[in-house]
């Protein structure tokens, strides 16, 4: 399993997969909240910069006991967020009806083993996290739309 | 630098973000590094040259009450961090982009800018490369980049941002394509302001920057210097105009009231 690491909090490690054209979404949904990581829709991402520029903040808000959601996994959706408003990142985010492709993230402790299985209930083809694959995958009209209030813009 | 504040950050940072301390000021400590914080992939070597860092640590000050020192340096780590994350997004404004953000320890990471200057002429900012060209003062170069230097503090103020310091090492140079880019940095005194007054001091320090250390070519430079500040309003038409009108007046006015200050010593 792809496994990244953050050097600043280093008895961590990051287990991310991304993947395409899933098929079992509407289960994923109902699971949302259980599975022990991050589902994020990948059409909101666009390189690997702001996905983990999420993650960074999600660490240090749980290092020094600022989650503002319940768990470190939830805080990672909500960092990507612009706004503080919890149930918006989680809608816009999270995964939706109609989403495809899926990014799956969780953060273990680094002695942790099991997770080779762990994504294994998504039911889609996993591809490379790579800037090239997000870049293909989202969508343009809708990051403008959260994510630059600025005036010069409008 | 105090020792002290350079093993508070070691530790912060762990032994896997080496730093090397560059400059101390009266609020902040700053170091480089070559690890990014979270982008691995980011931090492959640009030719042969490896990716550097900043990174701009407020340390607790011990003359404060803890929770009020608290309180301070998240509010100024936040303020500068959202400044630049905001003006970055500002169409031909060139700041340092913002990487990372902990506010509950004073701490942000921003892309580094500049070089070092041929013939051991010190770092890129405008200060250095001013006196680079001391024998050739009249420079085309030199001219140039005082424009340029007018048009970023004209954008940072049509958009109703304020610098707070802007002193010739807080103007950064960056080489693109063999062109010399001025960048903005130290937003550590910046702000969101519609005000006349502080654009007025704005533009009013940086002309005292300049006289100070360039005395004697000081006029043209200042002048080259306001042409590019100008230029970037008289682009925006009629209300361009009128509020160019009222920034200069009151610059004249700040710098009047200086003249006075200086007169009564
Ligand atoms: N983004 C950057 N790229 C390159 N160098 C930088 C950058 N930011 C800061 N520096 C260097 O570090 C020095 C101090 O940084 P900065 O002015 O932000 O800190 P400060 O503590 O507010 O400084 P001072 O109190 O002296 O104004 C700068 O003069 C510059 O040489």
């Amino acid at each position: 399993m792809p496994y990244e690491s953050i050097p600043q909090f280093d008895t961590r490690g990051v287990c991310v997969s991304l993947f395409r054209d899933v098929k079992n979404i509407e289960e994923l949904r109902s699971k949302v909240g259980t599975m022990p990581f991050a589902v994020i829709d990948a059409s909101c991402v666009c390189c690997r910069e702001q996905l983990f520029s999420a993650v960074y903040k999600a660490l240090i808000e749980w290092k020094y006991n600022r989650l503002r959601t319940k768990a470190l996994h939830s805080e990672c959706i909500l960092s990507l967020s612009p706004t503080s408003n919890i149930g918006e990142a989680f809608r816009r985010f999270g995964i939706k009806e109609g989403t495809r492709n899926i990014i799956c993230l969780a953060v273990v402790g680094k002695n942790e083993t099991q997770t080779s299985e762990l994504f294994d209930v998504v039911d889609g083809e996993e591809v490379e996290l790579s800037d090239e694959n997000l870049g293909s995958m989202f969508d343009l009209e809708m990051i403008k739309k959260v994510c630059w209030p600025l005036k010069v813009f409008q | 630098m105090s020792k002290e504040v350079i093993e508070q950050v070691v530790t912060y940072l762990t032994p896997n973000v080496p730093i090397v301390p560059i400059s101390q000021g009266a609020e902040a400590f700053v170091f480089t590094t070559n690890v990014h914080p979270y982008n691995a992939s980011a931090c492959k070597t640009a030719g042969d040259i490896p990716v550097k860092y900043i990174i701009k640590y407020r340390p607790p000050k011990k003359y404060r009450h803890p929770s009020i020192d608290k309180t301070l340096t998240k509010h100024r780590t936040l303020s500068e961090s959202r400044i630049l994350a905001k003006l970055s997004q500002v169409p031909g404004l060139h700041v340092p982009k913002l990487i990372a953000c902990d506010v509950y320890n004073g701490c942000i990471w921003i892309e580094f800018i500049g070089e070092d200057l041929p013939e051991s002429h010190g770092f890129s900012n405008l200060k250095n490369f001013l006196w680079m060209y001391k024998t050739d003062p009249y420079n085309i170069a030199v001219e140039k980049v005082l424009f340029k230097v007018g048009e970023q503090i004209g954008l940072l103020h049509w958009n109703d941002y304020c610098h707070g310091d802007l002193t010739t090492s807080n103007l950064v140079l960056h080489q693109e394509n063999g062109d010399w880019s001025p960048y903005l940095i130290d937003f550590g005194l910046g702000s969101a302001s519609t005000l006349v007054e502080d654009k007025g001091v704005d533009l009013y320090v940086l002309e005292r920057a300049i006289i100070s250390t360039h005395s004697k070519f000081a006029d043209k430079y200042n002048e080259w210097i306001l042409m590019g500040f100008k230029s970037v309003y008289e682009n925006e038409g009629k209300k361009g105009q009128q509020k160019l009108k009222d920034v200069i007046k009151r610059f004249e006015e700040v710098r009047l009231r200086g003249r006075k200050r200086s007169m009564l010593g």
